[in-house]
């Protein structure tokens, strides 16, 4: 066999030499994969909401609509952002649990058997924050390149 | 700007969709008036910046509507229509107004009227209307005419936009009998338990009675609904999507029957009768349902199965005329959002009319369906659905030309197209 070409023997012969070197390297490789598909959102609330950190649940539930309060009793205005924002889609997955569309087939559900209507919702990610500033007990989501201003943070626990 | 879609905007839109929102503006004017006392005074709060026309939409309901046209066909018997040679007479229109008065306080209404078969023939109709309360979250009451929280999925038989089959499975949910089953009026008590690390409850409880039309069937008159009862409790575990849960419903019917001369002259001879009996019969028929239900979803694929029994029983002022009959019904169901405008369906649905007797085609009904369902832009969905029926005892025999159940066809195929615009 001449020098530099390469045979499956000889590949399997190297990784068995450095498998703990490709078993590091696998990791990393998946570790990146997995930092890249982590939240890329921000959930924020109006600043006269006491709390700084809410149950993911809680706060999917609240974006259907099955709590109206929060703890201290004041009321949940939740705000959404367009079906087709790529921003709703990662909090539609990673909240929600569910795809965007599943969550329209929801609020069908609900719209026409008379139970309840979505929240409002608005355009772009700069009116999320507006609405959410100036509307006590708003609720609402935003991508982290958004710029926050009046508006505090919520850490999803 | 705000843009709630088709709801009252909270800012002023001068968007093309303006002309929409002034058309129904101008269709639920009824509606506005109706809560227009309680509700402008909420408007009437705003500042001085916000634009009248704001104020305006600050007390308009929310409007949502749909229309539906179907075709359906069968390669034997008739089902719901006349199948065989293929029908269209399928169709339904509802348009609703919801109206948020205070945080805790709702009200709402829906019109609705549809054509199927021989049901229905586009007579309009509330479909529900309600005043809703809700104190806390776990405790609310609704009163009005409401859809009945019965199994997972009854309150939303007749929304085609909020599932992928055509037909939900017709063991538990009946298109038939939706007269029947998707509404009472009455009122409800619900609510939900606060999260915790075993999960929520939600409960709902009715009571009321259901308008019955009977009025096209010369045998029965008097029809009398007294009362209906029911309640479904809903566990939803920790595990994200799993629902477990149970429902109980019980009714009464009353009514005169008209036997026809032949019938009296059988049962007379039979000895089941006196002789001198005579037309009409009053009847009690009080009913009991109940159905266990789960239902696990994950991402975008929802796993379903329920399992129902409902019993009736008949009694007359002649002992050897009552009888009673107890059904079982049962399904498993699968859906998946393959991608944001198609999704897909399957399911599998058992019915027994006669648990004691299983016997014979007319004595069962085994229904594969496959669906699938296309969202091509937002507002509009079609529909495709093939059924593989194995059993008659869906059939009815007005719609066969007076056969018996018992001598139609066994096995036949049964397809259905449907597309629905919705808003």
């Amino acid at each position: 066999m001449s020098r530099g070409t390469t045979s499956p023997r000889s590949t399997l012969h190297f990784l068995r030499r450095h498998a703990l070197g490709c078993l590091v390297l696998t990791l990393l490789f998946i570790s990146v994969g997995y930092a890249q598909e982590k939240p890329r959102f921000y959930v924020i609330a109006h600043p006269g909401v006491a709390s700084n950190a809410l149950p993911t649940r809680f706060v999917a539930d609240a974006f259907l609509k099955k709590v109206t309060r929060f703890e201290g009793g004041g009321v949940i205005h939740p705000v959404d952002l367009p079906t087709t924002s790529k921003t709703r889609a990662i909090f539609s997955d990673q909240v929600l649990k569910r795809s965007v569309a599943a969550v329209r087939s929801y609020w069908q559900q609900r719209i026409f058997s008379g139970r309840d209507v979505p929240p409002p919702e608005v355009d772009s990610e700069s009116q999320v924050v507006k609405y959410v500033a100036g509307q006590p007990g708003a609720l609402g989501y935003v991508s982290d390149s958004t710029e926050l201003r009046g508006v505090k943070l919520i850490a999803l626990q | 700007m705000i843009s709630l879609g088709w709801r009252p905007s909270l800012a002023a839109d001068r968007s093309a969709r303006g002309w929409l929102r002034r058309g129904q503006r101008r269709a639920s004017l009824l509606f506005a008036l109706s809560v227009l006392l309680v509700a402008f005074p909420a408007g009437a709060e705003t500042t001085e910046e916000v634009p009248v026309s704001n104020r305006m939409a600050d007390w308009m309901p929310e409007v949502h509507g749909f229309v539906s046209q179907g075709f359906m066909k069968s390669t034997d018997n008739n089902y719901l229509a006349q199948s065989e040679r293929g029908s269209f007479e399928f169709n339904e229109v509802g348009l609703n107004f919801t109206k948020t008065l205070t945080d805790r306080f709702r009200v709402g209404m829906q019109l609705f009227m549809r054509d199927l078969g021989p049901v229905g023939n586009y007579k309009p109709q509330f479909d529900w209307f309600y005043l809703d309360y809700r104190f806390f979250d776990w405790l609310g009451i609704r009163a009005g005419r409401t859809k009945i929280p019965f199994g997972l999925y009854n309150e939303y038989n007749d929304i085609d936009a909020a599932r992928v089959a055509v037909l939900l499975p017709q063991a538990v949910y009946p298109t038939l009998n939706r007269d029947y089953l998707l509404a009472q009026t009455g009122g409800e008590i619900y609510g939900r338990t606060p999260h915790s690390a075993i999960g929520e409850f939600e409960y709902r409880a009715y009571g009321g009675t259901i308008y019955m039309d009977a009025s096209s069937n010369p045998a029965i008159h008097n029809l009398d609904l007294p009362y209906v009862l029911g309640g479904r409790l809903m566990w939803e575990a920790p595990v994200d999507g799993l629902r477990i849960g149970g429902t109980y419903q019980t009714l009464k019917l009353n009514a005169d029957l008209e036997l026809p001369p032949e019938a009296l002259q059988q049962y007379a001879a039979a000895g089941l009768i006196p002789a001198d009996a005579t037309n009409p019969f009053p009847v009690q028929l009080p009913i009991w349902l109940w159905v266990a239900s789960l239902e696990y979803s994950w991402r975008d694929l929802t796993l379903a199965a329920e399992y129902s029994q409902w019993k009736a029983k008949l009694t007359t002022e002649y002992p050897t005329l009552d009888q009673s009959v107890k059904n079982e019904r049962m399904y498993i169901m699968a859906s998946y959002q393959v991608v944001p405008w198609l999704a897909t369906g399957l399911y599998y649905s058992l019915f027994f009319p006669d648990m004691a007797d299983r016997t014979g085609v007319d004595k069962q009904q085994h229904d594969v369906a496959v669906s699938l369902r296309f969202d091509p832009i937002e507002h509009w969905l079609i529909k495709l659905e093939g059924h593989f029926m194995s059993g008659t005892a869906y059939l009815d025999p007005q719609l066969n030309n007076g056969v018996q159940p018992a001598d139609l066809t066994r096995n036949w195929l049964y397809f259905l197209l449907k597309t629905t615009a919705y808003f």
